[in-house]
């Protein structure tokens, strides 16, 4: 989007405020619930809860529409591939919550079918505990992510030591439409 | 008519209170023996009630507590008798609240709390350590930053209890079966069964209760 | 199998009716079931074996019958009243009930009353989890208690010795633990003290619980009473992850099962295994397993670089090692490469690096015994007996070291077979070992001169019909022995019993055994772990893998091997010597350290210092690797799986339980990296291929084949042919639901339901052993007498091993090393300390053809006259810097130091 020559200096701080607040007030979840956590994430839309009140009006259903993704249940290996592409397909900037334990750790079910952990796929920016969360839990996950996009730095999303551990950097020096992607563990 | 019939769900709502709360200025009230997270008692005296004896470890269906015993060092120890939990820690990408640690526990060292909100950026902020867990000199649970508190909720934090607590069995009724606590002293027995069940019956919508 | 019938064991603890030697067989009703059982067998027992489990806290398998629990009440028809069955004995026609309404009442009433005195701190209890006495409640309890009342309480808990604690509150005096002190490991140390409810286990005043067998009451205690202190409060039996495997730290290869929690070895237990140590383990073995987790355990390759060793990565460790190897081999060829060491390895180490050396260098300049042991041939070649052999033993004759010092649970197998089954036992030696007191004759000689003695006893047992005084004991039980047990060898313990001496003497003691006629059989007494394997496998000059030379084998192993050595090499003495003298160039050190474990200090030293190259395999730092150009840490005990063999020769396999930290490699995998960049491909992947390769190329052990290894319960013995019948074979030795039964107090069924079933085929086992097998030979030697001391004031020095010395074993395990001893003593009784006129304790200078050193003298009442003892596994100055490889016999001269007081007249 030609936003990464954008110099980063205080004639541009208001302006980075702005994106961010503009962000931070409609960010719209993918529809992606894997299991029992998605019946929370559906009452967190419902009219107790209300998710909207958050700029969250809509679930939606092409990923190319969502800036959000809540990895909503357990991650089947089979599901893997699927979850990641969601992701891919998802345009930047884009942020992950994990949501429950099966999604973050794989939780009770320690064994080879689930993936343990969804942030071994996709990059996770905050994990939502309980198995499964109640939709206050997730919304305080979600009020979490406001806070880190309104804090964040709009261009590297991810700090060292965030989420798993892995860090994307790009590699410099190298153009074209293929960039490789260096997956480093910090 | 039948065009406008299906407004008249949507007009009648109009008029009835607002069913959405104000989370996060105010929270809905949890049921009793709602399961939360967990705080480590400790006893009036200030001996903590952990002995370290794993059971909790070794009941967790997720694995997710990690405890070690060490010996409890004999000019200032640190619970009754001669073990104590030296590590303990919990981690909350694992655990699925389902209080069978609490069942466990020979010495009702764990129980667990209403404390419920809280979500992390970090998977090791997730690993509750014993000095978090354990509760504070007045018997409270500890705050941590990342956690939404409103008000005194932490009132209500080493309360229930067991689920088989004595009280369950007409017998026991109006006994008490659990030592005393840091801050709170020794609990006033269970209720039976049927006053606590009328107790919290909902008659109608609870009540947004604002705190704070 | 053959166990005998404790009903059996002629001893003064006949509580049982016994008949000697009875094998007939009586009908017995157990619940309605007939079962066929010997006579006089205990009750408990057969119904065990038949599947009818029988509560009991004191009967053990392996001990006597005192019936002091009463928890095995059962009815016996036409009996009045309960009998406790693990004192009665079966006899034709007895019917039994185990489960009445009698017996449910009467286990009722005797759980209750001993939890009367019983706390209930199992969430705090190391036993908790495990314990009989929770899981028999649970079992056959009353479910409730009435006693309300305050219990006892006392001191929880008190040190017994330096590794066992005694909770007195929790004991149920059951004698577990007095029983076996007494009867199996012959310390009785701790005993009953008190009355009624104030009985408790009690050491002597002032005398711990010090001996080398005491962590197995930790082990058989029913209840938490007795804990180990180095797994105290470590883990909880729900954390522990378990593998059965063999102890390594000496050659007996005791079975046991290797703890883990959280990639932390935290405790070893051990396993019945019927032929090797009937559930037994030293405390050596049982606490040894701390130096694993030592932190001075070398986890990453070391150059030579600037004066210092440091850290390289493997690919660049392994061309460097390579490169040496090759410039070595180019310029001077393969003779000018030693390999020394690989006795503490797995088998597979062992056959990986003789292919290495043999096949790839072809050196054949390879020795894994360090001057410590006896010559190759004879290990490999002579007629070997299995431990087994010694309960039916017609004789056994002591010619070696002290058992109890180093092999101390062949020394329980001896002491069982001397005193419970009544096995006459012959003591030869200088000085006065364990099994002394149970030795019928002691015969004793001036060290490095056994065979006057052994000339004698050879014609005693050969029928002699004169019987000299001093074996007619002896004599008198041999023929008492003959009523029970007329056919069956002279086994004879045969090892080194001092390393100030050459080995010849021994051997040729040993040749006048093995040609009497008395159809004598010879168990190795050699001590380190697993050197037999190493010898076997053909890290020994002269011999291939297969207990073959390299004559009988060349053809044979040349169509897997790229080369096989012409000539025979040198041994380590020779190689050492070469390697000062400069015609060696290359040592390749295999896990060991010459300076501190070759006998002869001086030459180690000078021989590292001389050699141009080293290669050093090594789990820790020491003085030897200070000459390497490459040090590779390897991978040890209880992070790799293979196999190691016994004294008698008895494969048994290996168990992994942790992943080691770091970055190390076992040592077989290390030589199949070397020889790949050597240009030879062993196509070695796994430690299975290995095992089909030894299966393959290697005679003796021909049908011993990765599944074998993997199926036989109890490990095979080699040549598998002549032992097939002994492999009891199970599809895994342990699993978890047989764990508390099995390993924690009670030894594991040896029969029954572990065979394979449900249509799992078994391995072929018998497969026809093939020929060339190069037995030895004992060729009459010329009788070469040992000089006689010089004068009278020399001593002969007898340089023997204590069971904890300054091994790393001891020293890195923080449980034993407070039980070791580092510095060296010498050792004299109180006539030579008078006649040297100094005290106890005194420094005095010590003068042998080698050199001289200063070393502190004490009184030691069992070492005779003109013998003064030194310990070989303490730290310098010690008796390495007096011993001259080249001397057949070390004699000292001891001075003073300090002035003499010339008393007035």
């Amino acid at each position: 989007m030609g936003l990464e020559q954008v110099p980063h200096n205080f004639l541009t701080g208001r302006l980075e405020d702005l994106v961010r607040w503009a962000r931070r007030n409609s960010v719209w979840p993918a529809t992606f619930g894997l299991a029992c956590c998605a019946i929370e994430m559906m009452a967190t839309g419902a009219a107790h809860y209300d998710q909207a009140r958050f700029g969250m009006e809509v679930f939606r259903a092409s990923p190319r529409q969502a800036d959000l993704m809540i990895v909503a249940g357990r991650v089947s290996q089979k599901m893997a591939p699927v979850l990641r592409q969601v992701y891919d397909q998802m345009v930047e900037p884009k942020w992950v919550i994990s949501m429950g334990v099966c999604a973050s750790s794989g939780g009770m079910f320690n064994n080879y079918a689930l993936v343990q952990g969804v942030d071994q796929i996709v990059p996770v920016d905050v994990y939502v505990p309980g198995c499964p969360p109640g939709p206050e839990t997730l919304l305080h996950g979600i009020l979490t992510l406001h806070e880190e996009i309104r804090t964040g730095a709009i261009m590297k999303r991810r700090g060292p030591g965030k989420g798993a551990g892995i860090q994307i950097d790009n590699i410099d020096g190298v153009t074209g439409s293929v960039r490789p992607v260096t997956i480093t563990s910090s | 008519m039948g065009k406008f019939s299906g407004f008249r769900i949507t007009i009648a709502q109009v008029f009835k209170p607002k069913v959405t709360g104000d989370y996060p200025n105010s929270k809905r009230p949890k049921p009793e023996r709602f399961h939360g997270r967990h705080v480590l008692n400790r006893y009036e005296d200030g001996m903590e009630k952990c002995i370290g004896c794993e059971l909790c470890a070794g009941v967790c269906p997720a694995n997710c507590i990690y405890v070690r015993g060490a010996d409890n060092p004999p000019d200032s120890p640190v619970s009754p008798g001669e073990r104590y939990g030296f590590v303990y820690e919990i981690n909350y990408l694992r655990c699925i609240h389902c209080d069978l640690c609490v069942e466990a526990c020979p010495t009702e060292a764990i129980t667990e709390t209403k404390l419920f909100e809280f979500s992390f950026t970090n998977r090791q902020d997730a690993i509750y350590t014993k000095s978090e867990l354990v509760v504070d000199d007045q018997g409270r649970a500890q705050r941590q930053p990342w956690e939404l508190w409103l008000g005194d909720e932490d009132d209500q934090t080493s309360g229930w209890m067991r689920a088989t607590a004595s009280a369950g069995q007409a017998e026991f009724e109006g006994k008490v079966g659990w030592s005393g606590e840091l801050g709170v002293g020794v609990r006033a027995a269970e209720p039976s069964q049927d006053k606590t069940r009328t107790a919290i019956a909902p008659t109608s919508e609870p009540e947004e209760v604002a705190l704070g | 199998m053959s166990s005998v019938p404790i009903s059996q064991w002629p001893s003064e603890y006949k509580y049982s009716a016994p008949v000697a030697g009875d094998t007939e067989m009586v009908n017995v009703t157990i619940d309605g079931v007939e079962v066929q059982a010997p006579r006089g067998e205990l009750l408990i027992k057969v119904a065990q074996d038949y599947g009818t489990y029988i509560p009991r806290f004191c009967y053990h398998e392996r001990m006597k019958p005192v019936g002091m629990c009463r928890m095995c009440l059962v009815e016996v028809e036409g009996m009045r009243g309960l009998q406790i069955s693990c004192a009665t004995p079966v006899v034709e026609g007895m019917v039994v009930t185990t489960q009445s309404p009698d017996v449910k009442e009467a286990q009722d009433g005797v759980l209750e009353f001993l939890l009367i005195n019983h706390p209930l701190d199992c969430p705090v209890c190391d036993r908790g989890g495990e314990c009989p006495l929770q899981d028999q409640t649970l079992a056959f309890g009353p479910g409730e208690s009435r006693f309300v009342e305050e219990k006892r309480h006392f001191e929880k808990p008190i040190p017994i010795s330096d590794l066992v604690l005694l909770d007195r509150e929790r004991c149920i005096q059951c004698g577990r633990c007095t029983r076996f002190a007494a009867e199996v490991a012959g310390d009785p140390l701790i005993d009953f003290g008190g009355r009624g409810s104030s009985t408790e286990v009690i050491t002597y005043p002032g005398a711990p619980f010090s001996s080398y067998f005491s962590g197995n009451v930790v082990q058989i205690c029913p209840v938490g009473a007795l804990t180990a202190r180095s797994y105290r409060f470590k883990a909880r039996p729900w954390d522990l992850s378990a593998v059965e495997t063999s102890c390594q730290s000496c050659s007996v290869g005791c079975r046991g099962v290797l703890d883990s929690a959280s990639n932390r070895l935290v405790r070893f237990l051990g396993v019945d295994s019927e032929p090797v140590n009937h559930g037994w383990l030293c405390d050596k073995g049982r606490y040894g397993y701390e130096w694993v987790h030592a932190k001075d355990r070398l986890n990453i390759p070391l150059v030579a670089r600037g004066g210092g060793l440091v850290p390289e990565s493997w690919p660049q460790a392994l061309e460097l090692a390579t490169s040496v190897i090759r410039d070595v081999f180019d310029k001077h060829g393969a003779k000018a490469i030693g390999v020394l060491g690989g006795a503490q390895g797995t088998n597979e180490d062992a056959y990986a690096w003789a292919r290495l050396a043999k096949g790839v260098i072809g050196t054949d300049n390879v020795d894994a015994q360090l001057g410590d042991g006896l010559p190759a041939e004879v290990v490999i070649g002579m007629e070997r007996a299995t431990i087994a052999d010694l309960d039916s033993a017609r004789a056994i004759v002591l010619l070696g070291p002290d058992l109890k010092e180093e092999l101390p649970v062949l020394y329980l197998r001896v002491r069982r077979a001397a005193v419970d089954l009544g096995v006459p036992l012959v003591d030869i030696g200088a000085s006065n070992t364990g099994l002394t007191p149970y030795a019928q004759a002691v015969l004793r000689h001036l060290p490095g001169d056994p065979e006057a003695v052994t000339e004698k006893l050879a014609a005693a047992l050969a029928g002699q019909p004169t019987r000299p005084d001093e074996l007619r004991p002896l004599l008198e039980a041999i023929d008492k022995r003959a009523l029970i047990q007329k056919e069956g060898p002279v086994v004879v313990v045969l090892g080194r019993s001092s390393v100030a001496e050459a080995a010849d003497a021994t051997v040729r003691a040993a040749a006048i055994l093995a040609q009497a006629g008395i159809s004598a059989k010879f168990l190795s007494a050699l001590p380190t772990a697993n050197v037999h394997g190493a010898l076997d496998l053909g890290l020994a000059p002269g011999f291939l893998p297969g207990r073959v030379t390299l004559a009988a084998g060349r053809d044979e192993l040349a169509k897997t091997w790229a080369r096989v050595p012409e000539e025979q090499g040198l041994g380590a003495a020779k190689i050492l010597a070469n390697a000062a003298g400069g015609e060696i160039k290359l040592l390749v050190l295999l896990n060991c350290d010459p300076i501190a474990d070759f006998p002869d200090g001086q030459l180690a030293k000078d021989a590292l210092k001389n050699v141009e190259h080293v290669i050093s395999l090594n789990s820790f730092t020491n003085e030897s690797m200070r000459h390497a150009d490459v040090v590779f840490p390897i991978t040890v005990w209880g992070e790799q799986r293979g196999s190691i063999s016994n004294i008698e020769g008895r494969v048994a396999r290996l168990g992994r339980k942790i992943t080691p930290d770091g970055s190390t490699m076992e040592p077989w995998r290390i030589a199949t990296e070397l020889a790949a960049r050597l240009g030879h491909e062993m196509d070695l992947e796994s430690f299975t291929e290995v095992q089909d390769e030894i299966a393959q190329v290697a005679p003796a052990f021909v049908g011993v084949d990765s599944k074998l290894i993997s199926w036989a319960r109890d490990g095979a013995v080699l040549p598998v042919a002549d032992h097939a019948a002994e492999i009891t074979l199970a599809l895994s030795s342990l699993d978890q639901n047989k764990r508390s039964a099995g390993v924690s107090w009670e030894p594991i069924p040896t029969s029954g339901e572990d065979t394979p079933g449900n249509g799992a085929v078994p391995p072929a086992v018998i497969s026809p052993p093939r020929p060339a097998q190069a037995l030895y030979s004992w060729a009459k030697q010329a009788p070469e007498r040992t000089a006689a001391l010089a004068d009278s004031y020399s001593l002969r020095l007898v340089a023997s091993r204590t069971l904890y010395g300054n091994d790393l074993i001891t020293t890195q395990s923080p449980s034993l090393a407070r039980l070791a001893t580092v510095t060296a003593q010498l050792r004299v009784n109180e006539r030579e300390r008078d006649r040297l006129g100094v005290a106890d304790g005194e420094v005095v200078r010590v003068i042998s053809s080698r050199s001289s050193i200063e070393l502190p003298l004490v009184v030691d009442p069992s070492v005779p006259e003109r013998v003064a003892l030194v310990a070989i596994n303490r730290d310098a100055p010690g008796a390495s810097d007096l011993v001259d490889i080249n001397e057949s016999v070390t004699d000292l001269r001891i001075e003073t130091l300090s002035k003499p007081v010339i008393k007035e007249s």
